[in-house]
Order: C-alpha cells, then structure tokens, then sequence
C-alpha cells in the first residue's frame, strides 16, 4: 500500500512539478537576457537603415576580393587536411578494439576530447597572438579544432568495423601495421570520406567567422568594411561569402557521390 | 607432421573444455574433426595457430625439418609459424570492399615487408602467384570483382586462394561450408581434398555432415566431453557416429 502512495506521488510529481520549473526558468530567463519584443519593434528602423545602406552592393569591390575568398577556401582545405592526418593515427590509437594499450588509448582519447571542447574561436585568438595576424593563425585554429571531431568520428567507424577479416589477418601471420592497411582501412574509408568531406564544409564555414578575430580569409575584410562603415563593400562580401560556401558544399557533395557513391547506396 | 600432445584448454568460467587432446596429422591427409556444438572443436582449431593460447601440452609444427612447438614460442617466431597454416573461416572472412586479388595477396602478409605493404602494396611477383593460385581454385575470370559481391561459394574459394598463396603446411578450415548449399558444400570439400594431396599438407577440417566426412576425408576425428572419443577409417560406424552425437554425461 505504502508503495503505491509513493508512485501515485511520483506521478503527480512528474505531472505537475516539471512543467512548473520549467515555466519559472523561462520567465527568469526572460527577465536575465533582456528579451523584449517592444525594444526589437522600436530598433526596426535602424535594422531597415542598415540594410539599405548596403545596396545597392559595391561591385567595384569584387575583383579585389577574390583573393580573402580563395584564401577562406584554402584555409580550411589545409586546415581539414592537417587535422585529418593528425586525427587518423589518434583514432587508431584511441579505438577500443585495435588499439592494445590503455594508456595510448585514454591519452589520445582526452586530445580528441580537449580540441573538441575548446571553440576554434579560442585556439584562433592564441594562434594570432603567437605568430601575428593572418590566414596561418586561422589554418592552425581549424587544424587543432577540427580534431576533435574528426578523431571521434574515425573512432566511432573504426569500432563498428567487422572484426572477422582482421582476425584471418592475424591468422595469417600479418603484423599490426599491415592489419589495419588491408583489413581496417578498406573497411572505413567510405565513413573517413563522408566524414573529412562534411568537416571540410565546416570550415569553410567556421573560417568566415574566424577571420573576425584577425585570422585572415574573407572574414578579415568583413570585419574591416563594418569597422570602416564601407556598407555596400560589406553586402558583396556577403555575397561572396554566400556563394563560396555553396560551391564547397556542391564540390563536397561530387566528391563524396563519386569516392564512395556506391557504398551509399547499400 | 602436426603433433598435439595433451592439450587442454580451460574456459574463461573454469570449465574444462579441452582435455588432454593427443593427435597427429601427416602430409596428404585430410582429417575431419566431428562433435557436437559447443565441444570445443573451434577452440582447437585456433590453438593450433595460438589465435586461442591453450593452458597445457604441446602442439609441434614440423613442415620442413625443423619442428616448431607453437605452444612456446615469441611473437616473431608465431608470425613465421603462422605464414605456414593457412585458415578457412565459416564467414569466409574476406575484406568485402577490396577486389578478389587483393584479398588473395593478403595471404602473402606474413611474407613481405611492411613499409614495402604500405608505400607499393604488393610485388608484381606476389601478384603472379596470386592470379596463379585463383586459377588453381577455378576462379580467375573473377580476380578483379569486389570480394561482396561474390556467392558464398565463390567467396570461400577465395579464401581457399589466400591461404594456399600462404605456402601452407598445414590448413585449418572451421566449418568452412556451414553458409554453402549442398552442392557447392560437395565442389569446396572435394577441392580441399584435391589439394592435401597434390601440395602434400595436411588438412583439418570442422565438419557437421558426417556423410562429407565418409566420402572425403581420409580420417576422422571424433570428440566428446573434451576429449578424443574416434580416431580412425573415414567410414565410420553409426553406432561410432552415436557415441561421437550421443547423449554427454555430465
């Protein structure tokens, strides 16, 4: 009897006392961050000013911004390609099923973890002041960030890989390094791909935002056209911006369709 | 040219699962290993080429003279012993995105050099003995297909490739038709024993078609509560073949 009064008070808890503190959070949150819809409503007609201000666009600009925009897209080609080089002996050494030792397991799992946890935003403002202003600072950011996610996806398909062909392999007298050539490489390169090829159009991305903090690339000169008040510099920045990222995503999408197509389709 | 003597194996949970396993295995013989699930037959098997270590006994390699007691040798002297037993797995165990070629030439990892492997793959004279030994297997027309889109029968013969590029003594095969159709069960079985003969190996197989076992091996080996219960002529008796299924006691 005693226990079915305490579940009966569990649910009314359940029912009742959740929804409540969830109500209380919002309003605090509400009161903390400001939120006001008549303040959004009155700053209307500056929003309007701004945007007016920047048509129409300058397309003056354009011929001497294709440089920052081909530099945004080498940053984060080098940048991913760094990472991943780094990423891939890491994952090995991180996965539970390949990798034999605890230590080189729990090391490269807490690098993984650290470079995923601190913004690539942070490693970027360390970078410029170590080594000056500039697309490099930029590059190492999006190498160093990129890590922790890509070692944790190459972790993640390195573990699901099916161990029969690895174990034939060790039957066969085949040492460590020439088991995870030809059984545990053939076998992840698809997922290694779609992965690389996904974090390549996170850079690109994230470098816009990093040459904000002096980190080179486009970003760059978007900062410095709001900071100079060059409106309609700053609206064809936006439109390259716009169309290198939807060409990295079209060349990404062709890559991954033609390297692994076939694998997609099983 | 394989000698087991007195093996045992305990399980992980105490249990002894192999006791006191003595046998031999010469050139050209094909041995089939009966017993019901669970007896240990595979256990043995990968005490043969350590993949399982056992806890006691001997188990001694001779294909070329010099006798090697695997039981009791170093990582490096394994790998050597390793390159000369070849395994035929129930799954196959193929790596199903490289080509038919590949997966044969894998057989020669315990051979090559390992920055050679990952810097130029393989020799061009690896390559010859592998499209060599698919023709031997009656699969050359296939060398360039996916190993995953091959049938179970042509998978297996693939693997019956890797292992002969191995240059083996001796051929463990576990169950190596269990995913096959009777007919494809009958063409890998005898191809195995064309094979024993004519390399002169020795073959040790898992079966569970005792009628296989009567119409290709040359012995049987039959084993019950973890110990050897037949070992004799292929044809063996039914009342044998109860002893070996029977009812276990204890």
């Amino acid at each position: 009897m005693e226990e079915q009064q305490g579940n009966l008070e569990r649910f009314y808890r359940n029912k009742y006392l959740f929804p409540l503190f969830l109500f209380l959070f919002f309003i605090w949150s509400v009161i903390a961050t400001d939120f006001n819809p008549k303040t959004l409503v009155e700053g209307f007609p500056n929003l309007v000013d701004f945007v007016l201000r920047m048509f129409p666009p300058d397309f003056d600009a354009f011929p001497s911004l294709i440089k920052p925009a081909i530099e945004t897209i080498q940053m984060a080609f080098l940048g991913t390609l760094f990472a991943s080089l780094i990423s891939f002996p890491l994952s090995i050494l991180a996965s539970n099923n390949i990798s034999t030792s605890g230590l080189a397991r729990n090391t490269s799992k807490s690098i993984i973890a650290f470079t995923r946890t601190v913004p690539d935003i942070v490693f970027a403002l360390i970078f410029v002041s170590a080594v000056g202003l500039g697309p490099f600072p930029g590059t190492l950011a999006l190498a160093i960030h990129s890590i922790g996610m890509l070692g944790k996806l190459y972790r993640e398909a390195i573990e699901v890989i099916d161990p029969q062909p690895l174990e034939a392999l060790e039957a066969v007298g085949a040492n460590k390094i020439q088991s995870i050539r030809y059984a545990v490489i053939p076998q992840v390169l698809p997922s290694f791909v779609a992965n690389t090829l996904y974090r390549f159009d996170v850079n690109v991305r994230a470098s816009v935002v990093l040459g904000l903090v002096g980190a080179g690339g486009i970003g760059f000169e978007l900062i410095m056209a709001m900071r100079l008040f060059k409106y309609r510099e700053l609206a064809s920045i936006l439109v390259i911006t716009f169309i290198i990222i939807i060409l990295s995503e079209r060349i990404s999408d062709a890559l991954r369709k033609r390297i692994i197509g076939e694998d997609v389709l099983k | 040219m394989l000698v087991l003597n007195n093996v045992s194996k305990r399980l992980s949970d105490g249990r002894l699962l192999l006791r006191d396993i003595s046998f031999s295995v010469g050139r050209g013989e094909l041995v089939a290993v009966l017993g019901l699930s669970g007896v240990g037959k595979t256990v043995l098997l990968r005490c043969i080429n350590r993949l399982t270590t056992p806890d006691s006994g001997n188990i001694v390699l001779n294909g070329d003279g010099n006798p090697v007691d695997i039981t009791n040798c170093n990582i490096q002297e394994l790998r050597t012993v390793r390159r000369r037993i070849g395994m035929i797995f129930q799954n196959f165990s193929l790596i199903k995105r490289l080509s038919v070629l590949e997966n044969v030439l894998t057989g020669r990892l315990g051979y090559t050099d390992t920055l050679h492997n990952l810097f130029f793959g393989f020799s061009a004279e690896d390559v010859d003995r592998a499209l060599n030994v698919l023709d031997r297997v009656g699969i050359a027309d296939l060398a360039y297909r996916r190993a995953g889109t091959l049938s179970g029968g042509e998978m297996q013969r693939v693997a019956i490739a890797r292992a002969l590029l191995q240059e083996p003594y001796l051929l463990l095969a576990d169950e190596p038709i269990a995913n096959l159709d009777p007919n494809t069960s009958e063409r890998i079985v005898e191809l195995l024993r064309e094979i024993t003969i004519s390399e002169g190996i020795g073959t040790l197989v898992v079966l569970h078609q005792p009628e296989i076992a009567r119409k290709h091996a040359t012995r049987v080996i039959g084993i019950k509560n973890g110990v050897v219960c037949y070992d004799g002529e292929p044809n063996i008796s039914e009342e044998d073949l109860a002893t070996i299924y029977g009812r276990t006691t204890g």
